[in-house]
């Protein structure tokens, strides 16, 4: 008798909705119900799909008390269904109502999505504008990098020990930022290489890093006249295993006692076992990396380094093009905008205005 | 040359022969020190202490490296250990292609270990009763959302070919339900799916052994309760075996244990360098501004 | 015209990925996926290329006796093995290429990770000196740090081991913050100048 009266007592979830996953490919939706009012007393809700004009109910998953939503991400765009959400103790199972009918469609236009399009639309702008500002000879502060300064001398100690330049584009694959930024880099020193004729050795990783540094040493020296003085030999394919890498490294530095090392790009655990190999080389080195667990290993070990956005900046710092310090001072004004936006927010947020959430991306 | 200057300038040879003596000594003179317990370490102690013997299991998933093994190894044997003491069923499981060999190896030495000092059969370990290893699996998602259904359902046999139907432990676990907590030694970003994917889906408790590189990034999920406690690297370990030992589970300490001793003094001859070249660096720099 | 293709392709395809983002729709993906796949063939192009260079200058390396040759002939030696092992035996679990791979190269693997240790000690030896107030801040953080994680901190002051982590998670945690601002900007207009064209040199020059 307490069994029946313990049953009987179970109310069922109600008001069931189901909607189509807004911002997706399609092929799933969103199932919402009110909880039970004995939702502490259950032990999960099950949920069942029936597809039209098939009535037949299929169970399509459960999921524990105290939730109520469930995604169905297994449906076709083409039909319709409706769900049932069952609340279910021991045996027993208790049906909502069904929901109305639904059907799964994609979306042309990810809305999540929409602060990053505004963020790069205002970006473009700044960098249209700083790079317009000195394209007419409009003359931009950029603070001193010694890191960057020291490229120059460097070389120079190169060519008057008679000893090559290693340069390492960082260990990740051409996919990364970083080693975007390292090719920039790598094309500014490949010109200083070439006007002094000192030989270089650029060691890879990854295939495809190879092949674009190839090109862009090759380049470089096509860019200072002497397209004769580039050998293949200079860029050369190491392993992509990560410690069989630095091995490799670590034994050109120590068989061909390379001058200056450069260890620009992404770097991970190898960092120091490089970095150190050299200091006791007595190479000078200059490295510069996004990392930031790896880049006290760089401040330990070299004579200088490039920290953060450094790196980026590069590129513009060495080769002093006018577009490029441009857009240097666009990005820094994005970031005094970004902060000023998370201030701001932040100080709304004390008083209950909540907008924190137009930053999240979906 | 100066002694203020010879200890500023000491040859990296003999930082490496002393690093080197330093790393060997605790493995042949043996000594203890007390650890300070974190408290993530006591929390997941705490958790399996929680568990009743004989009832729900403890689904330890392997998920660690030969490259990581120093760090994470321990921190199996000695839950194992822990787990085994108090009669909790262990349901071993990798989703880490290089792990199944640890797992094995981690579950043979605990069990030749107590099995050795078991006095009769009931105190005996016995596979498929007590434990249980599943395997490796591909598909890491879908196999652990699809675990909240049915075990079997995933791993129909286990790692030694077993149907897991067959196994007496896999007849009384069915699913999450059957599972007291799911505990992940990774060094990689496992722990935040398992919190992402059958904690929010099917309410398991997760809890955490990681390498101390990757511990970090996870004290968030310790302060909102999404981890049921965590070993963070060898200093991890090495507590676990010291909150096992003082609970009388078991008598000696694990191998963390000694590794933590090796880390130990090796950061005091680290300290103690350190302060040398700074006390020569000092007065080399008087001089120098003397003269 | 030279430069002016890859300026084109690279322009038409880095907006077209912009785009396919903003785009949740299975056409876009179809096209992401696309372009991942051909991502995929140029790398397989690009690795025959990597290893004809690795052939090229080993062998030449031996060919002419340069100094420590016989090591170019290990290098090929085992590429050439492996690559025979791997495409003769498979690379399942319990293949010999496997059985080499677990036996042979992560235990190397290891090795070198090891040596870490070694290095982050006359690392820190050399460099940990208080030349400046900056540096004599840095080393007092290392120091507190190192002390409180070690189980002797708690003997010199019980509240060590807490005054370490503090430093951990609070001004440690911060500073790297502010790191990664600066590189997701320098990112994000990195990019951006590429794929816009400013920035050139990766192209060799700016003409």
């Amino acid at each position: 008798m307490a069994f029946l009266l313990l049953i009987f007592s179970i109310a069922p979830p109600t008001q069931v909705q189901a909607i189509d996953k807004p911002n997706d490919a399609g092929s799933a939706i969103i199932i919402e119900w009110g909880f039970s009012k004995d939702d502490e007393a259950i032990e999960k809700y099950v949920i069942f799909r029936s597809t039209l004009p098939d009535t037949m109910r299929v169970k399509i998953g459960s999921i524990i008390r105290g939730n109520n939503s469930f995604e169905d991400d297994n449906t076709d765009d083409k039909k319709q269904y409706i769900y049932i959400v069952a609340a279910v103790k021991d045996d027993a199972t208790f049906y909502s109502m069904p929901s109305d009918i639904v059907q799964s469609s994609p979306q042309f236009f990810n809305t999540g999505r929409t602060n990053i399009l505004v963020c790069i639309l205002v970006f473009i702008i700044l960098l249209v504008f700083f790079v317009q500002r000195a394209r007419m000879g409009k003359k931009l502060f950029v603070r001193k990098i010694p890191g960057l300064d020291a490229v120059e001398e460097a070389v120079g100690r190169a060519t008057e020990m008679g000893k090559p330049i290693l340069y390492v584009p960082g260990l990740g694959d051409i996919d990364w930022t970083a080693t975007i930024a390292s090719m920039n880099i790598l094309g500014e020193v490949a010109k200083k290489i070439a006007r002094y004729d000192t030989p270089i050795i650029v060691a890879n990783r990854w295939s495809v890093v190879y092949t674009v540094s190839k090109e862009v040493v090759r380049e470089a020296f096509i860019e200072e006249g002497r397209p004769d003085r580039f050998k293949e030999d200079y860029v050369r394919y190491l392993t992509e295993a990560q410690f069989g890498f630095a091995a490799a490294v670590n034994g050109i530095m120590l068989r061909e006692q390379p001058a200056t090392n450069f260890f620009i790009g992404r770097f991970w655990a190898e960092s120091l076992i490089m970095a150190e190999t050299g200091a006791q080389t007595g190479a000078i080195q200059i490295a510069g990396s996004d990392s930031v667990l790896q880049l006290p290993f760089f401040v330990a070990a070299c004579d200088y380094t490039l920290i953060g956005e450094e790196l980026y900046a590069a590129s513009a710092y060495l080769s002093h093009e006018p577009l490029l310090m441009g857009s240097l001072k666009a990005q820094d004004y994005g970031k005094l905008i970004v902060f000023v936006i998370l201030i701001l927010f932040t100080l709304l947020s004390f008083f209950n205005i909540d907008l924190l959430h137009l930053l999240e991306v979906q | 040359m100066k002694w203020y200057e010879a200890i500023s300038k000491i040859d990296r040879r003999i930082i490496y022969l002393l690093l080197t003596v330093f790393v060997i000594l605790p493995f042949f003179v043996p000594f203890k020190i007390r650890q300070n317990i974190m408290p993530q370490t006591q929390r997941l102690f705490d958790f399996v202490e929680s568990i009743p013997p004989d009832d729900k299991v403890v689904m330890i998933s392997f998920d660690y490296t030969p490259q990581t093994m120093p760090e994470c190894h321990p921190m199996a044997i000695a839950l194992l250990k822990h787990c085994f003491a108090r009669n909790i069923p262990v349901l071993g499981l990798s989703f880490d292609i290089q792990a199944p060999g640890l797992a094995v190896e981690a579950f043979t030495t605990v069990v030749n270990e107590l099995n050795l000092k078991a006095s009769n059969y009931d105190d005996s370990l016995f596979y498929g009763k007590d434990y249980v290893y599943l395997g490796w699996k591909s598909g890491f998602t879908a196999a652990v959302l699809d675990m909240g259904e049915s075990i079997a359902g995933v791993f129909p046999r286990d790692y030694f070919k077993h149907p897991v139907d067959s196994l007496p432990l896999m007849q009384k676990t069915k699913n999450y339900k059957d599972v007291a907590i799911a505990i992940v030694l990774s060094a990689s970003a496992y722990p935040e799916y398992w919190v992402l994917y059958p904690q929010s889906r099917y309410g398991v408790k997760v809890g955490a052994g990681l390498t101390a590189v990757m511990a970090p990034k996870y004290y968030p999920f310790l302060q909102t309760g999404q981890f049921s406690g965590m070993m963070s690297g060898m200093k991890g370990a090495a507590e676990y075996e010291h909150l096992i030992v003082e609970k009388g589970y078991t008598k000696k300490l694990g191998r963390a244990e000694t590794g933590m001793n090796s880390q130990s003094i090796v950061h005091l001859l680290i300290i103690t360098i350190i302060i040398l070249g700074n006390i020569g660096f000092f007065f080399s720099r008087r001089d120098q501004k003397q003269s | 015209m030279k430069r002016r293709i890859p300026l084109i392709i690279c322009f038409a395809i880095g907006i077209l990925m912009i785009i396919q983002f903003m785009i949740p729709h299975p056409i876009s993906r179809e096209f992401g996926s696309t372009v991942n796949k051909w991502y995929i063939v140029l790398a397989a192009f690009a690795l025959v290329l990597a290893i004809g260079n690795l052939i090229r200058h080993h062998g030449t390396k031996i060919r002419r006796k340069k100094t420590n040759w016989p090591y170019s002939i290990v290098t090929l030696t085992s590429m050439v093995a492996m690559s025979i092992i791997g495409f003769a035996g498979g690379v399942d679990p319990k293949s010999l290429y496997q059985t080499i791979y677990l036996n042979v190269l992560a235990p190397l693997g290891s090795t070198m990770f090891a040596l870490l240790a070694y290095y982050m000690a006359s690392a820190a030896y050399r460099s940990f000196r208080a030349r400046s107030l900056e540096a004599t801040l840095l080393l007092a953080a290392a120091f507190i740090v190192m002390i409180g994680f070690m189980p002797f901190g708690q003997y010199i002051s019980p509240r060590l081991p807490a005054f370490a982590e503090w430093i951990m998670k609070v001004p440690n945690m911060a500073s790297q913050r502010g790191i990664m601002f600066g590189v997701a900007f320098g990112s994000i207009a990195t990019a951006l100048k590429i794929i816009l064209g400013i920035e050139r040199s990766w192209l060799g020059g700016k003409k």
